[in-house]
């Protein structure tokens, strides 16, 4: 009975979460074959591996953003977090403490900073956007006292291995999905989406609202700053300006991703995609030789048409 | 064998001739600038990888840039110039200068939007055999062809030194920053500190970090005068920020002291409109010009020096005349640069190369 009856449901189940996305996929597609055409390098391994660099701080971002949102919260200190921990990395890893300890030096920043602002959120009910608006100087001061001009050191062998010639970033895309499906199989992870779509619903049905709350914060700022040290190793620096765009790029991804800002809707994958998009819009619009004003407004019709054209289809069915 | 024994000698002398050739002063006749590796062909392929496109600074430097292409343009020397906008933001730079590698272009001129982030892609467009020439806002690698820039350490010495001469020493100061973490801000705030130091006298009362504009700067000095009743001087590291400042004073009804500032129209203008005792210099736009002179003087063969060293143009009551009677061909809200030539460019490259 056991598996027998799960595994029908799995793949529908699956299957119905690309709900809404078809016109997202078909843009990136569409995107992803413009590029090919305007510049058949890319389809070498190296390039493709640039590439995939160039992309993984948004897509992280968009991840930490989405696990945030799905809550029914927000996170406006996503950019001064990846500066902190870029800062973070780029200043201990002289120190006797090595690659090592600085690796780990990061993701304690971020899981405690998560835990902070969960705490504020889930257990004193404040609205996330206040909380993470007040976070978001903290962490930008914490980050200038640190390192007030760019600097530290990143070993070198380190940056290679990240963000050198080996695909060590394209297994890391890979890395970030596995984790997400072992989180999604956790009650916490569980939990994640009934307390956005349904706080009272998923609290009666005995989900832990306020440990799947913090957990969820947790997460997203163990993503947040591991995207710092990825952004150190990339530039081989520390930066306490770095993240700074990196807030809205973060939203806007996950948006364009299916993200709702009410919560307790959205994927990984949509989210995946949004910053997708994003990034292959910049390459884009570069080989398109475009002038730059004309740029603008083609980068913004086009998401803008990604948004609306699910709504649109979405209208018509109500009113037939 | 004997051949091993005999190659060796020579290789020493030839090290031995280069290192005179070079303490001389004179230069090989192959030398070529950094990164020049494999075959460019004229008309070049040019990028401007720019941070930030939307504040006038920027604007007015890429019209220089554009200008300068055009004139190579009318003589066969450049075929196309790309410009991106990163928009602020360092990471959509590094992808956009990657795009550039990618696209094979021959040169990259490059006004960083961070001083280190950009360290990594530079040096691998260098590797790659692209000629990167950098302005204004420096990046620390250097593996590229050139920098070129004026000494921001000096700009901040420099205004300090007149700002304590004007006050004979003595007297309560304000001092306006740019942004905090940005290098630039932090240089020219470095540059001023050994002065300060060395004049007990001069107290300073606050320091402000604001964007590079007139409006925040204005707020955050009306905050001051409310504090402080008395302030004799200003040393101001831009020139929105005097222009701010001086409009708060002025809104006030405070008397202003000496202020210092940049080459912007409006600071300008309130200079000689309001009888300012002021000082300015200027981060000048050309710069990005050079910058596009000195690649494809690189992708020709020439002999590029790594840091182009460009003097400060000062601006005194004595020659302020000079600077407002441009002002018409400059934006409103713009900074009105010194003028320039590619023969003033030759004689800095000489003069850097000499070094």
């Amino acid at each position: 009975m056991s598996t027998s009856a799960i595994r029908p449901l799995y793949w529908p189940i699956q299957w119905r979460r690309n709900e809404g996305l078809g016109a997202l996929y078909i843009v990136l597609g569409a995107f992803v074959v413009l590029y090919v055409a305007l510049f058949p390098g890319i389809l070498a391994p190296g390039a493709v591996n640039k590439f995939v660099q160039g992309w993984f701080p948004t897509a992280m971002v968009a991840v930490a953003e989405t696990i945030v949102m799905l809550t029914g919260g927000i996170d406006l200190a996503v950019g001064p977090m990846v500066s902190l921990g870029s800062v973070v990395a780029a200043s201990t890893m002289q120190t006797p403490l090595g690659v090592f300890g600085a690796v780990l030096a990061v993701m304690a920043l971020g899981a405690g900073t998560g835990t902070i602002v969960g705490a504020f959120v889930a257990i004193a009910r404040y609205p996330a956007i206040i909380v993470t608006l007040a976070m978001s100087f903290i962490i930008r001061g914490t980050a200038l006292l640190i390192l007030p001009r760019p600097g530290g050191f990143v070993a070198p062998a380190f940056s290679d291995f990240l963000a050198g010639n080996h695909p060590t970033t394209i297994v890391l895309v890979l890395v970030l999905v596995m984790l997400w499906k072992l989180y999604q199989a956790t009650p916490l992870g569980v939990g994640l989406i009934a307390v956005g779509d349904n706080a009272e619903g998923a609290y009666r049905s005995g989900v832990g609202v306020v440990s799947a709350r913090m957990f969820a914060y947790a997460v997203s700022g163990v993503l947040q700053a591991m995207t710092g040290l990825y952004v150190a190793a990339q530039t081989g620096s520390g930066d306490p300006l770095i993240g700074e765009p990196l807030t809205l790029s973060a939203i806007a991804a996950a948006v364009l991703g299916g993200v709702s800002f009410l919560g307790g809707q959205g994927t990984l994958r949509g989210a995946l995609a949004g910053s997708l998009l994003m990034s292959i819009l910049i390459n884009v619009m570069f080989f398109m030789d475009l002038p730059l004003v004309a740029q603008y407004v083609v980068q913004g019709l086009i998401i803008v048409i990604t948004v609306a054209l699910p709504r649109l289809r979405g209208a018509r069915s109500h009113t037939a | 064998m004997s051949g091993m024994r005999l190659r060796l000698p020579l290789a020493s002398l030839l090290l031995a001739g280069l290192a005179l050739m070079q303490i001389a002063g004179t230069t090989p006749a192959a030398a070529a600038a950094n990164c020049v590796q494999g075959t460019h062909k004229p008309p070049y392929k040019l990028g401007w990888a720019n941070i930030y496109s939307v504040p006038t600074w920027m604007k007015e430097t890429t019209g220089t840039i554009e200008k300068m292409a055009d004139d190579l343009k009318k003589q066969g020397l450049v075929d196309k110039l790309t410009i991106t906008d990163a928009q602020g933001n360092a990471n959509t730079q590094i992808q956009q200068i990657q795009s550039m590698i990618d696209a094979r272009l021959d040169a990259i001129i490059v006004d960083a939007g961070s001083a280190t982030a950009l360290d990594r892609v530079i040096a691998d467009a260098c590797s790659k055999g692209i000629v990167v020439a950098n302005f204004d806002s420096l990046v620390d690698t250097n593996e590229l062809t050139t920098k070129i820039d004026t000494d921001q350490v000096m700009w901040g010495k420099l205004a300090a030194e007149w700002l304590v001469q004007q006050l004979h020493g003595k007297g309560k100061i304000i001092v306006l920053n740019g942004p905090a973490g940005i290098s630039v801000s932090d240089d020219r705030r470095k540059g001023a500190e050994p002065v300060f130091k060395a004049n007990p006298g001069i107290t300073i009362l606050a320091e402000t970090n604001t964007p590079y504009n007139a409006a925040p700067a204005q707020e955050a000095v009306t905050n001051l005068l409310f504090r402080y009743p008395e302030i004799d001087g200003i040393w101001s590291q831009g020139g929105a920020l005097s222009a701010g400042a001086v409009t708060a004073f002025e809104k006030q009804g405070r008397k202003i002291g000496p202020i210092t500032g940049e080459n912007y129209r409006q600071f300008l203008e309130m200079w000689k409109a309001k009888h300012l005792t002021a000082w300015a210099t200027q981060q000048p736009n050309w710069l990005a010009a050079f910058a596009v002179y000195a690649s494809v003087r690189a992708l020709q063969g020439a002999d590029i020096p790594r840091y182009i060293d460009v003097p400060l143009p000062i601006i005194t009551a004595d020659n302020l005349d000079s600077y407002l009677a441009r002002a018409k061909d400059f934006p409103a809200d713009g900074y009105i640069y010194s003028p320039y030539d590619t023969k003033m460019f030759d004689d800095l490259i000489a003069r850097s190369l000499k070094k």
